[in-house]
């Protein structure tokens, strides 16, 4: 392979760009050809970029995924296991395209798609749309902002608390498509919501979803975000996260990774002002020859942050785990709080994890800790449960799902918990049969 | 932050002398004449000048390591003199023969070189820029088969160990700097312990840079047969200078069945001004090979000197039960940065490793942790235990943590937990309701955060430190 084939790669994928339809706003397009332009410099990272050294992702650029084709789109009875009963609102994209079929908002709130909400709140979107994620060097960030146009538009007004969860299902059908979800949501100040991003298949095949998520919190604004996502097996899943986190905001998130043979979401959290609170948790439970790889990065750039982030993979077959979390404290920002923490449980001798917690402290008057640990169920507990009468499997099964659960309990959306919990619960017992 | 404090940073270097003592120096620049002129000059056997030139060649493709969270202005390969010796070059007899300057040198470094001086009880083979100048209490070593020596003396009178070690455990093309050092490296020590003895007294080398611009590249290479022991001590000073000297060393540990090898090393480079000016570029290749089962090896290390410190002592734990243990403080002070921490490669079963690393940051430095711990497929029941606490002095400094850690096996047990603080008021609050003033207080704290590594330093080397490092800190804290 030359070292220019993955350049190549990116501008067969920006085949079918120029047939988007123009927008009448001037920014808009600015920034789309901007993008368009960043795709044009960049290549596909390779492992001997830092930033994917665990992560082969060159698998990709061996398939040649083409622009969604419109077919035809999926009914409500198709979409029935991944209905969220509690949801307030539900914006539904089928490969990337806002289906109004299957959605509705019930919020009272702007939760739309990006065309309509342009129409009707253009002034509020542009100064955040495509700024926070950032696409300079990010290759997918660059990819997807230049397929910009359509996505998930959700804007929480001044002092409103919505307590039922919007839902954001990306829907997978097309076999070979390459698809841009893109959301962007904006709290502002005082408000209250909780988002859950869904990515999922109809079935088994092989295709590529580059998605983007902006979120932004103004001062005092309070925002759960909860990401599950469930690719197929044999899908590529990239996703960039960026988070903005205003005056005494407050933001939590929990991702869930258990799908895609190859994913890599980045998680970017800037503390823009002081006094701001976040909790990231993640769990990736990957088997077989999947490959998961997290990326987060909490950037403590004003005084009085407080960040708690808990990370866990739990890995079988031949599949591998990767971690990377960046705790950046910058100078000046004292008093910072920080604390995290990566555990991963290996139960295959070709499971593989590769973790890196990462400090880089630059004041001094701070408190920040991290912890890493990697290993097997321990022999003890399994012990202790088989002395109760459980067969090991069973006691083997409960300990992995124990393990996982910890972080899917921290979901606030109960039916979501559940179905999680049953999945959780369901592989593990799959993959101990299989043993 | 208190004046006390302050002041109490700001000691000046006390080894920052120059001796004048005439040099038998080579020209500056790199190329394939330049390492024949060295070859030459140390008298060398053919296969050694094949392994330079290797090395060279190796070097020739490879790109300068970016990578690493320091910054320094491009070194120019050409501008450095690879071969420097005090004249006149003449074989010594004995210690009486040594040129009194030198004498002098190390009298004022309280390096003990002469022998009849049998106060310090260690035996000290001594570098002076590019060659070994003494070699202390060889023959009383020589009685238990012990060989301490000058590795260009190693050459001539052991080749076939030299021949079978050198570059055993770093190749020729391991890296950028152990590369070079491979093609250019001047002298260095030789250590050989035989089966079952255990070294009777701790084993050191001196190393000293004197010419404004030269490099020193050494290079030491310590054999441990099985069940074989030995402790052994490094020390580095080098004269002020505004311009910077490189010094790329490469250290090679082979420890077989049953063998202990200890090695501590106090860093005291020049590391330039308050302003950054000057200093020494410290980019050195360490790496102790655990081949036989259940031995051991253990690095400690104190860093407090060097413009930059970019080093990263591993341990290839290859024989089943083998341990490896790294400890170090690393302290960095006005524009100082280092770059430091270990590798622990498990291969063999039950292999166990500890790393305990301190950073303490004060002034404008910049002070980084970064460690790999890889448990590989074969490594079952693998153990690791890591500890990084790093302290900011200061709101100008910084201390990052780049812990990697890449596990294949699921019996294998690994942690790792960081912290960072600093000096409360808290602390120095309830130290002063003791009558004890800030300055002691301080200096009792750091001293109480690198205990762990301190203790496991030979006990002359502890206080050295301990002194060391209340001198580097003079004045920078409150």
């Amino acid at each position: 392979m030359t070292v220019a084939a993955p350049n190549r790669y990116l501008a067969s994928l920006l085949a079918g760009q120029p047939q988007l339809p123009a927008s009448p706003l001037a920014w808009f397009n600015d920034l789309r050809s901007h993008a368009v332009d960043r795709v044009g410099a960049l290549s596909v990272p390779t492992t001997r970029d830092e930033e994917w050294r665990f992560t082969d992702i060159s698998p990709l650029t061996g398939i040649p995924f083409h622009p969604v084709r419109g077919g035809s789109k999926p009914d409500i009875a198709q979409l029935a296991e991944f209905i969220l009963t509690e949801a307030g609102a539900r914006l539904v994209f089928v490969d990337g395209e806002y289906a109004p079929l299957l959605s509705f908002n019930n919020t009272g709130i702007t939760v739309t798609s990006l065309a309509s909400g342009l129409a009707s709140h253009g002034t509020v979107i542009e100064p955040h749309l495509g700024r926070h994620a950032e696409f300079q060097s990010n290759a997918f960030a660059a990819l997807n902002t230049a397929f910009l146009h359509d996505g998930a538009i959700v804007i929480a007004p001044r002092n409103v608390a919505v307590s039922a969860p919007l839902h954001v299902l990306h829907v997978a059908t097309q076999k070979g498509a390459a698809s841009y979800p893109r959301c962007l949501v904006i709290a502002e100040p005082g408000s209250v919501v909780t988002v859950v991003e869904e990515f999922v298949a109809l079935q088994n095949d092989v295709y590529f979803t580059d998605a983007v998520t902006e979120i932004v919190l103004a001062d005092g604004a309070r925002v759960h975000h909860v990401r599950v996502q469930r690719e197929s097996g044999q899908a590529f899943h990239v996703s960039n996260c960026a988070i903005s986190l205003g005056r005494a905001s407050h933001y939590q998130s929990v991702s869930v990774a258990l799908g895609a043979r190859i994913s890599r979401c980045n998680l970017n959290v800037v503390q823009t002002a002081e006094g701001v609170e976040c909790a990231i948790d993640g769990l990736a439970l990957v088997a077989e020859q999947q490959l998961a790889d997290t990326h987060t990065c909490i950037d403590h750039a004003q005084p009085h942050g407080v960040s708690r982030q808990l990370h866990k993979c739990i890995v079988d077959g031949a599949a591998r785990a990767v971690f990377n979390g960046k705790i950046l404290v910058r100078q000046g920002a004292q008093r910072t709080d920080s604390s995290q923490s990566s555990r991963n449980l290996l139960l295959t001798s070709k499971a593989r994890v590769d973790t890196k917690p990462q400090l880089e402290i630059f004041a001094d008057d701070v408190k920040c800790a991290h912890g890493a640990t990697v290993g097997q169920l321990d022999s003890d507990e399994v012990f202790y449960l088989m002395s109760r009468g459980f067969p090991e499997a069973a006691a083997r099964n409960l300990l992995t799902y124990a393990f996982g659960a910890e972080v899917i309990s921290r979901i606030p959306v109960a039916s979501l918990r559940h179905k999680l919990e049953q999945r959780v619960l369901a592989q593990t017992n799959s993959q101990s049969v299989s043993k | 932050m208190s004046t006390v404090l302050q002041n109490l940073v700001n000691q000046p270097y006390k080894h920052g002398f120059v001796t004048d003592i005439e040099s038998d120096v080579a020209p500056k620049g790199l190329n394939e004449d330049t390492i024949r002129l060295i070859s030459t000059k140390k008298n060398e056997p053919e296969w050694l000048l094949e392994f330079r030139l290797k090395a060279y060649q190796k070097w020739l493709t490879m790109e300068e390591p970016v990578w690493p969270n320091v910054h320094y202005p491009k070194i120019d390969f050409q501008a450095i003199s690879y071969y420097s010796a005090p004249k006149p070059k003449k074989t010594l007899a004995s210690m009486d023969e040594v040129d009194p300057e030198l004498l002098k040198t190390f009298e004022k470094l309280g390096v003990p070189m002469n022998e009849r001086a049998k106060l310090a009880g260690v035996a000290v083979d001594v570098i002076f820029d590019s060659v070994s100048v003494a070699t202390t209490y060889k023959a009383k070593l020589a009685e238990v088969g012990i060989i301490f020596c000058s590795i260009s003396e190693a050459v001539h009178q052991h080749p076939d160990l030299i021949k079978q070690y050198l570059g055993s455990v770093v190749p020729v093309g391991d890296n950028y700097y152990a590369a070079l050092n491979s093609a250019v490296f001047t002298d260095g020590s030789f250590c050989y312990i035989p089966k079952g003895v255990k070294c009777p007294m701790d084993l050191s080398t001196y190393f000293r840079i004197n010419t404004q611009e030269s490099g020193q590249f050494e290079r030491t290479l310590i054999v441990a047969e099985a069940g074989a022991s030995v402790s052994y001590l490094e020390g580095c000073t080098a004269p002020k200078f505004d311009t910077n000297q490189l010094h790329a060393a490469v250290v090679e540990l082979v420890a077989l069945d049953n063998a202990d090898i200890k090695y501590s090393t106090v860093q005291n480079w020049y590391a330039g001004d308050e302003k950054g000016v000057g200093g020494i570029y410290n980019f050195v290749t360490k790496r102790g090979l655990c081949k036989g089962v259940s031995s051991r090896i253990s690095w400690t290390q104190v860093e407090t000197g060097s413009a930059i410190t970019w080093k990263y002592p591993s341990c290839v734990l290859r024989g089943d039960n083998s341990v490896g243990e790294f400890y170090s403080v690393a302290l960095t002070n006005h524009y100082q940065q280092a770059d430091t921490g270990t590798k622990m490669m498990h291969i063999g079963k039950n292999t166990r490793s500890t790393i305990v690393s301190k950073g303490i940051s004060a002034g404008h430095s910049n002070n980084s942790y970064r460690g790999l711990v890889r448990i590989a497929p074969s490594a079952t029941g693998a153990r690791n235990h890591s500890q990084c606490d790093s302290m900011l002095i200061g709101d100008q400094c910084g201390a990052n943590t780049f812990p990697y850690i890449q596990v294949s096996n699921p019996g294998a047990q690994v942690e790792h937990e960081a912290s960072t603080s600093k000096i409360g008021e808290d602390q120095l609050f309830y130290f002063a309701q003791r009558g004890i003033g800030a300055e002691e207080a301080i200096s009792m704290i750091i001293n109480g955060f690198c205990k762990d590594v301190f203790q496991q330093l030979p006990m002359e080397f502890a206080v050295e430190a301990t002194k060391l490092l209340g001198l580097k800190l003079e004045g920078s804290v409150g």
